[in-house]
């Protein structure tokens, strides 16, 4: 079956184990993953004020391109993406007059084709047909857990995650959210569905420190150090997540939040895709597992045997 | 912390603009200090979330324009979550950011990015930390 899935600028740099295991996960359960023709960057942060709509033209860029194609639904799995095309989406969906001015601006759109440079003009307006949905929505509605349970090779016997959702996945919550904001059960549910079990901490809602990481790393680390920190303490051997973003703060900052917490024995980080993925039996070496800080090799290793029985 | 109060036509074109910028409206909050509870930046703040949208509500552009609350929101909605009037206070801080240096310096450019961690970045970072603090 065919799916449309956007993946955004960071699968496709510097976190490919999340896009490689997503497709190659997908391709077990029997989709196939098509990225919408001429994608660009959703612009990562959806525009807070109301005078800044020029925002809007990516995302809703990326939105048409998929209607033309002839999709009613488009998956996302970084959270970000997710975060900004849905509420691009609803802006469009809500207010008349930003769906009037941005439809204005996005008709004189040029294609230029690379081979034959011939320009084509007159793109039709956005329709608002298209529906942004979470992978792990995707899973839980259109997939089926029992379909994933029937697929599994690899046994996870009981490992202990920890979900964390961040904030992109559940807030704002009347907007994007995926689940209940303070007491989300979706990833959860997922977790139990690949024979994992999920463990249950205070911290899994909470900011990881977000884009402050590049601007205020101080502040940031010590937000990443408290989830790090609340999962530990709750006994998780490894945390999940879906945000390119959250995996670099709490993954690659390990090594800053050591030199300021060195008590701090160090945590696994994995996609929930990965997870999928190696639950299907998916070959290791598509999961990326040397891009990470932290090498969750061995706490898989651990829990499940290396053999993919058939 | 005493601070003289003014209510001239500066003040009160300040509380129009962010009203009209952010699309809240600030005479709601009753200060119960639910945002400043859940905040996961408050550690670090001289004026606590529920402090900023008092100063709002008082037209106080100085006070706000001193603290450096505005540099460490990250827009992460934990306060428009858990605010019983449902205010988003991201959208506050944002309006505030754009009104206080609105053709000004950056407040974060790309210079100021560390050049050791420029290769591992994740591009969505740095295309976030420029929409929220560049001009």
């Amino acid at each position: 079956m065919k799916l449309h899935y956007y993946p955004g600028c960071t699968l496709k740099e510097k976190t490919t184990n999340l896009d490689d295991s997503t497709v190659a996960a997908m391709d077990v359960l029997g989709y196939e993953l098509i990225e919408p023709e001429g994608w660009t960057c959703c612009g990562a942060e959806y525009p807070l004020t109301e005078d800044k709509i020029v925002g809007l033209a990516a995302p809703v860029r990326i939105l048409r391109q998929i209607e033309i194609e002839g999709a009613d639904k488009v998956t996302t799995t970084c959270a970000f993406c997710y975060s900004v095309l849905k509420r691009a989406n609803k802006a469009m969906l809500d207010d008349p007059l930003k769906y009037k001015r941005i439809n204005a601006f996005l008709k004189d759109d040029i294609k230029i084709d690379p081979v034959s440079n011939n320009k084509t003009t007159g793109f039709p307006e956005y329709g608002c047909t298209v529906d942004v949905v979470h992978l792990l929505e995707f899973l839980r509605d259109d997939v089926g857990y029992d379909k994933i349970r029937s697929c599994i090779k690899r046994d996870l016997n009981n490992m202990k995650v920890a979900a964390y959702y961040g904030c992109r996945l559940l807030r704002p919550n009347k907007e994007v959210g995926i689940d209940d904001p303070e007491d989300p059960t979706i990833f959860e549910t997922f977790l139990e569905t690949l024979g994992c079990e999920p463990i249950d901490y205070p911290f899994k809602q909470e900011c990881c420190g977000s884009y402050l990481s590049v601007s205020l790393p101080d502040a940031a680390s010590e937000a990443s150090y408290q989830v790090l920190r609340s999962a530990s303490l709750n006994g998780a051997d490894v945390i999940a997540l879906s945000c390119p973003l959250c995996y670099y703060n709490l993954d690659r900052r390990q090594k800053l939040i050591r030199e300021h917490h060195p008590e701090f024995s160090g945590m696994p980080i994995l996609f929930f895709t990965q997870l999928l993925a190696w639950a299907l039996g998916v070959d290791e070496k598509i999961l990326g597992l040397d891009q990470h800080y932290n090498d969750p090799g061995p706490v898989l290793h651990q829990y499940s045997s290396a053999e993919v029985s058939s | 912390m005493r601070i003289k109060l003014k209510h001239g036509e500066e003040e009160k074109e300040f509380i129009k603009r962010v009203s009209e910028l952010s699309d809240q409206n600030v005479y709601k909050c009753y200060q119960c200090g639910r945002c400043s509870a859940g905040c996961p930046f408050a550690f670090e703040m001289d004026l606590l979330p529920n402090q900023i949208i008092r100063m709002v509500q008082m037209g106080q552009y100085d006070e706000i324009v001193r603290s450096k609350t505005l540099t460490l929101c990250a827009s992460c909605f934990t306060c428009h979550a858990r605010c019983p009037k449902g205010i988003d206070l991201a959208k506050l801080m944002e309006a505030i950011r754009l009104i206080v240096d609105p053709k000004g310096k950056d407040q974060f450019g790309p210079d100021e990015v560390p050049v050791e961690l420029a290769n591992e970045l994740p591009q969505q970072v740095l295309v976030a930390v420029y929409r929220k603090f560049s001009k």
